[in-house]
């Protein structure tokens, strides 16, 4: 005697072996089985006849599996471009920001040298090239899957650490803190490279992330 | 039957016409589909739903879980208004096909 109850949930173990996921879109998925089961049912066909059917319409768990694997791919490759460009945006305002203070010698920079002045502009330049490299994943990438989930997990204490860095060092230049003694423009080679590193790091982490998980879905 | 890659191409199309004139959910859009080609025109019933999750993730239509008359949960979809600027774009590059193929067709037969 067929029990279409245990036939259905049969139907479920396998879509969600081959990785569809519950409750979206599995609970949609079965719905429409349901409704197709009732159609063929309301047709005059048996009911064994109708949920065969209506499994071999809504087609092969794995076939369906890859195509929504495609759908995810596609969110995630438009979220990091949204991402990139957030953290290219806030690259390009530090950037202006430094390059501003030092060519008009704002804040506690306004007694630099020309020399300083240069050297300065150069540190940004050197901070831009490493977070450039960083952003664009060819930084992270190369490091293991292990070692980019790691900092991925401790992804926002690094952010905080470079909002520290921001709040010390590039506020200070104009004077908004007074808890740092005044710095020339040969300070910031130890203050602007790093955080080019940092900020290239963490941003490189999602490029990198992506580049994994094209490998594995293609 | 119609090939494979057209039915795929039409996918997008037909469901935002097929929204304009209400929301719906996944087994009705497909009826209607089977019912206004003559059962010409047949998807394969699972592959519908990445194609909507697809344009609801674009912006183009949104979706609720609502109860059906037989107390079942459905997904409903609409159409955004994104959504409406799309399938207007749809009916005019289809329209532009459609009108090539119709005046070559003309043509042969003068």
């Amino acid at each position: 005697m067929f029990d279409l109850e245990p036939a259905i949930a049969g139907w479920r173990r396998q879509m969600l072996a081959a990785g569809i996921q519950t409750p979206v879109p599995l609970e949609e998925l079965e719905g429409h089985l349901r409704e197709e089961i009732e159609h063929q049912a309301e047709s005059g066909t048996d009911t064994p006849l109708a949920f065969a059917l209506a499994v071999q319409h809504i087609g092969k768990a794995n076939m369906l599996e890859t195509e929504f694997v495609k759908v995810d791919g596609t969110n995630a490759m438009r979220t990091l471009k949204q991402y990139q460009t957030i953290m290219v945006a806030c690259l390009g305002l530090v950037s202006l920001f430094w390059i501003a203070c030092l060519l008009l010698k704002l804040g506690n920079l306004s007694e630099i040298t020309a020399a300083q002045q240069m050297s300065g502009l150069a540190a940004v330049a050197v901070m831009i090239l490493l977070a450039g490299i960083g952003l664009f994943g060819h930084g992270p990438a190369s490091l293991s899957r292990r070692v980019r989930d790691l900092i991925c997990i401790s992804r926002g204490r690094l952010l905080v650490l470079l909002g520290v860095w921001f709040i010390c060092y590039v506020a200070e230049p104009v004077g908004f803190l007074l808890i740092l003694p005044k710095f020339d423009g040969g300070a910031l080679w130890i203050m602007l490279p790093p955080a080019g590193i940092l900020f290239g790091f963490i941003g490189g982490l999602e490029k990198a992330a992506s580049k994994g998980t094209t490998v594995t879905t293609s | 039957m119609i090939r494979k890659e057209l039915v795929a191409a039409s996918a997008e199309p037909l469901i935002l016409s097929l929204l304009a004139k209400g929301e719906s959910y996944g087994y009705a859009i497909i009826q209607e589909v089977k019912a206004r080609s003559d059962g010409k025109l047949q998807w394969t019933d699972g592959m519908l739903y990445p194609v909507l999750h697809r344009m609801e993730h674009r912006g183009l239509i949104k979706s609720r879980w609502a109860e059906s008359e037989t107390g079942r949960k459905r997904k409903y979809y609409s159409l955004k208004k994104d959504g409406k600027t799309a399938m207007a774009k749809h009916h005019e590059q289809w329209s532009l096909v459609h009108g090539v193929l119709a005046g070559l067709q003309k043509e042969q037969y003068v």
